[in-house]
């Protein structure tokens, strides 16, 4: 395995995955069901986690297997079970009613992976720097479009629960950019954002039960009237 | 001269052997998959042996093309067969630009198919001759895109030069370029071999059929030459997709020993391919007719996304 600790290698094998990361995020826009788009996500996270753990081995960095290990756990099992448990109390219906249709939607996120592109070109100056933000040119750009499609998932999506899956992805985003970026932040901070990001789905979670409980459907534009 | 005649044979010879095998073992890995016992792997050779030894019914609404289909569907499956690199790098022929080449002669073989299904003046065949058009005219763009891709970074249309850069950069080869391309080609391939969430190769229920609908009228030795066409359209597709993009086992000459281990690897390749798309089958419902094209759509900008990102980077 002479490759094996080839940096150049593990850039690949970095991209790679980021690539396909970036796959999911169409695939979870162009999906209807509710329990494929949740399962997408899960697998999602776990190449964020592949990634993170890549990063961490070629980078010899221990706290980044902490940050890889909390993804592992928390995003791929924990919030996919936690979100298809809600998705099975409230029996949902399977179907998502977009916006706007399914084609268009995945036409639109193809055009915002091109403007993620063009927004992380501007950031890259090869001459000026060394190895870490070379990585990130490509991972950026990635992380960039992951960031645009989840607002625009939200932004899209009726639903209550899709419209967490987008706030999940758009995190994923912020998680891929961060570490392919500063190869790790403080782990206090990585531990911070993690429950954060747990807490926000928990509650989130309650409250497309709620929703779902008062209206009989998790519908965001019903939600019209004010109470006091 | 004497070389290529060689190649061409021994290449031909495999492609025949080899398509009505993989279609058996897809349906054999299919019924497993889904705990029935399922048909014998050998069970698609023995159809064509019986189809071929029938007798045949000719529509009297019937024209010269009818008669012209299955011959074409055929030929041009096994032409383009000879010029994709199965074993070896160097495919036998490389005629008029190579991968444009592979993709129109499967086109023109469509074209006939779905003028065969119009030819008899049978409702169904033209329900099928329309859905397959309307489908391929949103899978063909998607494929180009992302053979394109493939194309611009071996700096060939050649598909022979392409394996052979594929080969020579070894993992350097694989890009995220790469990556979109292939999950690209994937759907088109589900979608131009009449898989399940598009089509339904088992069924002739009106409703939902869309390859068999043009076939109905066929039948005896023009029917088993159109599902022998099939399945070596079928292999083309998916030799073309594990060989330009996991181009690994490739043997750079044609010796006895290159060819040996190529094929090996290449069988094992193909294998894994098969389990790909038995998984998708099996975990898959069919798609109403009207959600094909975002499925398609998916695909075509999969493939955009893979061309534009050749030129970013």
């Amino acid at each position: 395995m002479s490759f094996a600790h080839d940096p150049q290698f593990g850039d690949r094998m970095i991209t790679l995955m980021a690539a396909l990361v970036l796959v999911l995020q169409i695939a979870m826009v162009g999906q209807r069901w509710l329990i494929t788009n949740i399962r997408l996500f899960g697998l999602q996270s776990f190449l964020l986690a592949a990634i993170a753990g890549t990063i961490a081995f070629f980078n010899h960095s221990n706290h980044i297997y902490i940050a890889a290990a909390l993804t592992l756990v928390l995003k791929t099992v924990v919030l996919p079970i936690l979100l298809e448990r809600i998705v099975a109390r409230i029996g949902i219906q399977q179907e998502i009613e977009p916006l706007i249709n399914v084609p268009l939607s995945v036409l639109i996120s193809g055009g915002l992976t091109l403007v993620g592109y063009i927004v992380a070109e501007s950031f890259y100056h090869p001459e000026e720097t060394s190895a870490p933000a070379a990585l990130g040119h490509n991972t950026l750009a990635i992380a960039i479009s992951l960031f645009l499609i989840g607002f625009f998932m939200m932004l899209n999506r009726r639903k209550a629960l899709t419209q967490v899956l987008g706030l999940l992805s758009m995190e994923n985003g912020l998680f891929l950019a961060a570490i392919s970026l500063t190869y790790g932040m403080p782990l206090v901070v990585e531990i911070g954002i993690f429950f954060d990001v747990l807490v926000a789905a928990m509650v989130l979670g309650i409250l497309v039960y709620r929703i779902g409980e008062t209206f009989d459907s998790t519908d965001v534009s019903k939600l019209r009237r004010l109470r006091g | 001269m004497i070389e290529i005649l060689v190649k061409s044979v021994v290449q031909l010879i495999l492609l025949l052997v080899v398509a009505p095998l993989v279609t058996g073992i897809i349906r054999t890995m299919k019924a497993r998959l889904q705990t029935r016992r399922g048909p014998d792997i050998v069970q698609p050779y023995r159809d064509i042996f019986k189809l071929l030894r029938k007798g045949m019914v000719i529509p009297n609404t019937a024209s010269w093309i009818f008669s012209a289909t299955p011959y074409i569907v055929f030929g041009t499956a096994a032409l383009v067969g000879l010029m994709i690199p199965m074993t070896a790098t160097d495919a036998p022929l490389s005629l008029f630009g190579g991968v444009l080449a592979v993709v129109y002669l499967l086109a023109l073989g469509r074209f006939f198919l779905a003028l065969g299904g119009l030819d008899t003046g049978s409702s169904f065949g033209g329900l099928g001759s329309s859905r397959e058009m309307t489908i391929s005219a949103i899978a063909e763009p998607a494929m180009m895109l992302a053979i394109f891709t493939v194309a611009l970074s071996a700096n060939s249309t050649n598909l022979s030069e392409m394996a052979r850069s594929a080969v020579r950069q070894s993992w350097m080869f694989l890009a995220p370029s790469q990556i979109l391309a292939f999950s690209g080609l994937f759907i088109v391939l589900i979608a131009e071999t009449g898989r399940i969430p598009v089509d339904n190769p088992a069924t002739h229920l009106e409703l939902t059929m869309i390859h068999e609908a043009m076939l109905l009228e066929y039948s005896g030795p023009y029917l088993a030459l159109i599902e022998w066409g099939a399945s070596i359209k079928q292999l083309v597709l998916m030799t073309l997709l594990v060989n330009t993009f996991f181009p690994f086992g490739l043997s750079s000459s044609w010796t006895i020993r290159g060819l040996g281990l190529g094929l090996a690897f290449y069988l094992l390749k193909l294998l894994l391919l098969a389990g790909c798309i038995v998984l998708v089958e099996t975990t898959n419902a069919k798609l109403r007719l009207f959600r094909v094209p975002e499925l398609l759509a998916v695909a075509f900008i999969l493939g955009a996304l893979a061309l534009i990102s050749t030129f970013l980077f």
